[in-house]
């Protein structure tokens, strides 16, 4: 795109001006707001403020809780804060007018020049590379001819000629699709940020916990804090997070169910970076917590020697080997000392607490209850899983307009517009030849073929102009 | 040999191709043998790179763990500075200016000399970055920041040919270094912002939120506002010299934040 250097001012405009003051005063006021919204000066002030504003969101906390900056902030620094919304800058009041003036900005840049491509397309350079004349003594026909030819080798393509009275015009234009990368480009992130604005408008985010087993539909909304109703139920069926044998996280994974009216309308596996996706609303693994415990492993040992595996669930009384005691869980250490994790078990005969026992993993003997021997295996925990819940309208606007935007680059990046036109007019007897020429890259090298490539196809006969 | 000792080797390389670089430079007219000499040796040592990068990528398939190596600040620092030899080497094709490669070099041997105070050992990823947009998205990323550095190092030289007019004839040209600085930002700039864009797509698919302005996200918007202001005054405002120059410096000022600073900062990228 050929950007004007300055503010445009229409030629009209200021001679109105000189003429009737009045008049002209309103017209300079509209005009200045039509400059400012297509001029480059302004995106790059746009641009610059937004940086800043960018900055400032990195350096000032965001998103906390106002009680404790009036506490600990001074009252005109929280004032500042409250005001300009400095908490939440990237989605205060002023931040989006930001992006407003500058979504306005490029659409005036873009109207103001969009008009200018169809002329391009057919040909005219308004800003060439090359331009010279010459004559020659040969008939207007013979000239074209072996213009024709040669230059139709150096485009690579037949040119469109254009009749018109006494004039011929040979017009070669080639990736004219290059005209359509700026606009595109341009086009893209208005598109983008209109998705944006669609996504913080119609959007919500927020984040749910809920334990295995567990079915449920209120979430807190982000970042307001505020409870809302999902249209579904999620149950989750399991959490399991598996590790790698060094001990890092391999994988968190939560196994749902989606309910409608409690009627199965999806199931499978939530993991990171493998959502689901249900009417629209996305469901991402965030994060877990360890609310409890399922049931603990014990082995134990009767007085017969043989040795039996028995989960038990909290609350749950299991009879030792022999009937008369039976034992319950109290407690359990997921590890906190040497002796590993273990747990505190209630031993009750008839009812009636009889003892406590503790055992450990770790511990090299068995715990002993009269004639049972207990061993600790090990224990299986309850997890509650956090999901984080998404939804936004604009996304479809905002990938549309990256893919847009990846097309417009591509474009600029890889095509190269050139064109040659060749006019030629009957005068003094002689064939009189203007060329003009121009190429988006490489604007010498080119220069330099079109002037060889015409000198060559002429020969001597021909004169400069 | 293992990928982490040949990175070691390169890493020194690197520097005694410094070093080559500069007597080629001292001694010789442009276009002279030994330049050349120079250039076939960081060829050569860039191939190495390569290789060692590669290899470690096989080493961790060997291992059981089978990604690519472009997950910590160990491998994106050997990539950063695959890059910026790959960047070297291209200005060095299409424009000849030696001086560039010879400042740009120290950069690349600096960024990977910093790798010996990190743990370089392979270890299996955590859920978060397994994903297939990591390559496209780290590559892409370090793509642009390898043109900016190049930018960068023509900015340097720019400015300094301007402002002491004693060391302009031992520089090359200005009208070749101002090219050079928007060349590179014109190579950089689409590699950022797609790597920007893979980056949100990846955070839309693993976190639901294509954007949410975390530390590292917002730095790399305001490098990406930083050169389309340049692009913008230089294309439409017929900005030149010593005025992109300058902002062709505050850019890279940004990507090293982006790159560096951040993490200090909280954030989804606190593992890089």
């Amino acid at each position: 795109m050929n950007h004007p250097k300055g503010p445009i001012l229409d030629g009209s405009m200021v001679d109105s001006r000189i003429k009737d003051e009045g008049a002209g005063k309103e017209q300079s006021v509209l005009s200045d707001i039509v400059s400012f919204f297509t001029s480059v000066r302004t995106t790059i002030v746009i641009l610059c403020c937004l940086a800043i504003a960018s900055i400032l969101g990195t350096i000032i906390p965001q998103n906390i809780n106002l009680e404790d900056l009036r506490r600990t902030a001074s009252p005109f620094y929280f004032r500042i804060v409250v005001i300009l919304d400095l908490h939440n800058l990237y989605r205060s009041w002023w931040f989006i007018v930001l992006l407003l003036l500058l979504t306005s900005n490029l659409l005036g840049c873009l109207l103001q020049r969009l008009p200018k491509i169809p002329k391009e397309w057919r040909g005219a350079a308004d800003k060439g590379s090359v331009s010279f004349h010459r004559s020659d003594s040969r008939p207007i026909h013979e000239v074209k001819g072996m213009l024709t030819e040669s230059v139709s080798k150096l485009m690579n393509k037949n040119p469109t000629v254009v009749e018109g009275g006494e004039a011929t015009e040979l017009v070669w234009v080639k990736h004219r699709i290059f005209l359509l990368g700026f606009p595109l480009i341009h086009i893209a992130i208005i598109v983008i940020l209109v998705g944006g604005l669609i996504g913080l408008l119609y959007g919500f985010k927020g984040n749910i916990q809920l334990r295995e087993g567990e079915v449920g539909n209120r979430f807190v909304l982000y970042p307001s804090g505020a409870i809302a109703t999902l249209p579904f139920d999620i149950a989750v069926d399991s959490f399991t997070l598996t590790r790698y044998e060094t001990g890092q996280p391999k994988e968190y994974r939560s196994d749902v169910v989606i309910l409608k009216d409690g009627k199965e309308e999806l199931k499978g596996p939530i993991r990171v970076n493998q959502p689901m996706t249900f009417e629209g609303i996305s469901l991402y693994q965030a994060n877990y917590q360890v609310v409890g415990v399922k049931h603990v492993r014990l082995s134990v040992k009767g007085v017969d020697g043989a040795e039996e595996e028995i989960n038990i669930r909290p609350g749950e009384s299991i009879p030792l080997p022999g009937g008369e005691l039976q034992i319950k869980l109290a407690s359990l250490d997921p590890g906190t000392t040497s002796r590993g994790a273990g747990v505190e078990i209630d031993v009750e005969r008839a009812g009636k607490q009889d003892r406590v026992v503790k055992v450990f993993r770790n511990d090299s003997d068995p715990a002993k209850v009269e004639d049972a021997k207990i061993r600790f295996l090990g224990y299986e925990p309850l997890y509650a899983t956090g999901l984080q819940i998404g939804y936004d309208p604009g996304t479809v606007f905002v990938w549309s307009g990256c893919g847009l935007l990846i097309a417009g680059f591509v474009i600029i990046l890889f095509t190269n517009l050139s064109a040659v036109s060749i006019r030629l007019t009957q005068g003094d007897g002689r064939t009189k030849i203007r060329v003009h020429g121009r190429s988006r890259r490489d604007r010498a090298q080119f220069r330099e073929q079109v002037e060889a490539t015409i000198r060559e196809s002429l020969g001597k006969s021909s004169s400069g102009a | 040999m293992t990928s982490i000792e040949l990175i070691t080797y390169v890493t020194f390389s690197y520097l005694i191709c410094a070093v080559v670089y500069l007597l080629a430079c001292i001694s010789t007219e442009q276009e002279s043998g030994f330049r050349s000499g120079a250039l076939g040796l960081l060829i050569i040592i860039w191939c190495v790179h390569t290789f060692a990068i590669g290899l470690r990528w096989v080493e961790s398939y060997q291992m059981g763990i089978g990604r690519a190596p472009l997950s910590n600040l160990y491998e994106s620092l050997v990539f950063f500075s695959w890059c910026i030899g790959l960047g070297l080497i291209l200005v060095r094709m299409k424009f000849r200016t030696d001086i560039v490669v010879l400042i740009g070099l120290p950069v690349a041997f600096i960024a990977l000399a910093s790798t010996s105070l990190l743990d370089p050992t392979i270890k299996p990823l955590i859920p978060a970055l397994q994903s297939n947009w990591l390559v496209a998205h780290v590559v892409t990323c370090f793509l642009g920041y390898a043109g900016f550095a190049v930018s960068f190092v023509a900015a340097c030289l720019y400015l300094v040919s301007r402002g002491f007019n004693s060391l302009e004839p031992y520089l090359p040209n200005q009208r070749l270094l101002d090219e050079i600085v928007y060349k590179s930002i014109l190579a950089g700039f689409p590699m950022l912002t797609i790597g920007i864009i893979t980056g949100a797509a990846w955070a839309d698919y693993a976190w639901g939120s294509y954007w949410s302005w975390d530390p590292k996200e917002t730095w790399s918007l305001i490098t990406w506002m930083v050169y389309s202001m340049f692009l913008h005054a230089r294309l439409a405002r017929n900005w030149k010299g010593r005025r992109t120059a300058a902002l062709s410096v505050v850019g890279f000022g940004a990507v090293l934040f982006t790159y560096f600073g951040v993490n200090y900062l909280p954030g989804l990228h606190s593992y890089f």
